[in-house]
């Protein structure tokens, strides 16, 4: 940019400062403070005083942090069934119906719908007496699932609310990526002779490979930082069937241990930035590698 | 299209486009009616009869007029601080050349990468430190503005073209008058896109109310309907009422500002 310079020198750091100051204060100050805060006893009474990494020993030595970091991780499982979800709805919506606009809006619904409303809509599904799925079941003639109790069931019915609440938001971006597909390439590719299918996978599915990158990325730390749809749904199953960040709730929050709770975020942070880098890597790499998931 | 679809293939994209229909409309429909049941009827069936009994048992109850003033309160404060704020940011980052600017830039972009659910205990500490706990103040403040509203903007304010903000200056006009004047104006589908955003995240926010949020008279939708939720667990259509109390108003406005979302929006910039 060349422009010359109008204003005056402190100009720009007046426009700037409300907005830094509140991030520097609550985001970069509180990365800060947390790793420094996952090093000290601290609790609601005391603290903190330093004790090096035995909270991050105490926490690897804990059997509810592996479990919760294994359910975080089966919970990821809902990416492929969000990207399968979204990808549909985007084409359907793409396929100009007559109402398509209608359509576009009433699938975004469930975006708009606060989670906790979400949740309780689907805990009336999942009610394991009188829930509409348990009726089903029961009418094709096989047993009741405990929804709402048993592991790993649990988390397959705050997995049915994530994928509920995120698939019209990820169908947004494919349908962005599917308004930028040339209209010219896949016209050349219809008068070379290629049929429907053919045209989506040659011309279509690689022109989506950024789409499909970045609702992976997005969706999976998402999952990873799932903690709404859990406490509303199974806030009475034991923590052992939860995820990383109820955890980190109850530990701070119910237990008061502070120095513990940093220390499980500074895992959490590590593991999400782990998993982004290395999703990064993949799909800069190999394109088109999870173009099949 | 040159080519015509097959008439199986428009039958099948139509049945998916109702079975996605029905997927996404089912459960809030479930909710309302689970929420107009008499108490001690069959959830399962919807033939129940009509009541508003678990309205007024929210109401009453969980007080819910005062959750209802919290959130719309704490709701238009966020949207409205993070509009401005974001656009106050941007114009600099997007129109200026001043000292630190990448690095500003760049410590931007890292704080898109903070998720704020692994720092909930130093904002926690830092909210008890400047005394806002348990008050609506200290539910907004930390989220008055975000990294990715203020890259949105600049965005916006990229595509103005500089010869707008030259006449501007040759006028006479200063920097806010530019920014008020002709920025503003120009960025305003952007501005509303980032509103809507805004106020969709806030509705609905738990996680962080829950946390700095105590007393029941500070208590925004979502945190008064969980609380209905433990309370009454004899009688959890009120918390179901609740809810429906916690959905029409988003929808609502969704419906007034759906023409602001568009595609295209999703497109370069999600937040992560």
């Amino acid at each position: 940019m060349s422009e010359r310079r109008f204003h005056h020198p402190a100009t720009p750091y007046l426009f700037l400062a409300p907005a830094a100051g509140l991030l520097g204060v609550f985001f970069l100050g509180a990365v800060v403070q947390v790793v420094y805060f996952s090093c000290t006893r601290y609790t609601a009474f005391t603290g903190p005083d330093w004790v090096g990494l035995d909270n991050y020993r105490r926490l690897f030595a804990s059997e509810r942090f592996w479990l919760c970091l294994g359910n975080s991780a089966l919970y990821l499982l809902v990416t492929p069934a969000l990207m399968i979800a979204s990808l549909g709805a985007a084409m359907v919506v793409d396929a100009k119906l007559p109402a398509s606009r209608a359509l576009r809006l009433l699938l975004f619904l469930p975006v708009v719908t606060p989670t906790v409303v979400a949740s309780l809509a689907w805990k009336g599904l999942f009610n394991e007496d009188t829930g509409l799925l348990n009726v089903w079941l029961a009418w094709g003639g096989l047993a009741p699932v405990r929804w709402l109790s048993e592991h790993p069931w649990t988390l397959v019915s705050a997995m049915t609310v994530t994928l509920w609440k995120g698939f019209g938001f990820y169908m947004m971006v494919f349908l962005a990526g599917l308004l930028a597909v040339p209209k010219e390439l896949k016209e050349a590719a219809a008068i070379d002779g290629a049929g429907r299918l053919r045209t989506f996978l040659a011309v279509v599915l690689p022109s989506l490979t950024p789409a499909l990158a970045l609702v992976f990325v997005v969706s999976s730390v998402s999952a990873l930082k799932v903690f709404d749809e859990i406490f509303v749904m199974i806030k009475g199953a034991p923590i052992t069937q939860q995820t990383a960040v109820p955890l980190l709730y109850r530990i701070a929050f119910e237990e008061g241990d502070y120095g513990m709770a940093s220390a499980l975020g500074v895992a959490i942070f590590a593991c999400i930035l782990a998993f982004s880098a290395v999703n990064l890597r993949l799909t800069r790499g190999g394109k088109g590698s999870e173009a099949d998931a | 299209m040159i080519d015509r679809r097959p008439i199986w293939l428009t039958l099948f994209i139509v049945c998916c486009a109702l079975l996605f229909a029905l997927l996404a409309v089912g459960p809030a429909v479930w909710l309302l009616v689970i929420a107009v049941q008499p108490a001690g009827t069959d959830l399962s069936s919807a033939t129940g009869g009509l009541t508003l009994d678990n309205f007024k048992a929210a109401w009453r109850d969980g007080q819910m007029g005062r959750p209802l003033l919290n959130s719309v309160l704490t709701t238009v404060v966020r949207a409205g601080l993070n509009v401005m704020l974001a656009a106050l940011a941007a114009y600099p980052l997007a129109r200026m050349r001043f000292r630190g600017k990448n690095l500003i830039f760049l410590a931007l972009l890292c704080t898109m990468m903070i998720p704020e659910q692994v720092i909930l205990v130093p904002m926690f500490r830092i909210v008890v430190g400047l005394s806002l706990y348990d008050s609506l103040i200290a539910a907004v403040l930390p989220f008055g503005v975000t990294a990715f509203g203020i890259y949105l903007c600049r965005q916006a304010f990229l595509a103005v073209p500089a010869s707008l903000e030259e006449a501007a200056r040759v006028d006479g006009a200063g920097s806010v008058r530019i920014w008020w004047h002709v920025m503003l104006p120009l960025a305003a589908p952007t501005l509303a896109t980032l509103a809507l955003f805004s106020v969709i995240g806030a509705w609905s926010d738990l996680l962080w109310p829950l946390i700095v949020l105590q007393s029941q008279e500070n208590f925004t939708l979502p945190v008064a309907v969980t609380s209905l939720m433990g309370q009454f667990s004899t009688n959890l259509r009120a918390a179901y009422a609740g809810a429906v109390l916690a959905l029409v108003p988003i929808i609502i406005i969704f419906i007034l500002l759906q023409r602001f979302l568009k595609p295209e929006m999703f497109g370069g910039a999600v937040k992560g």
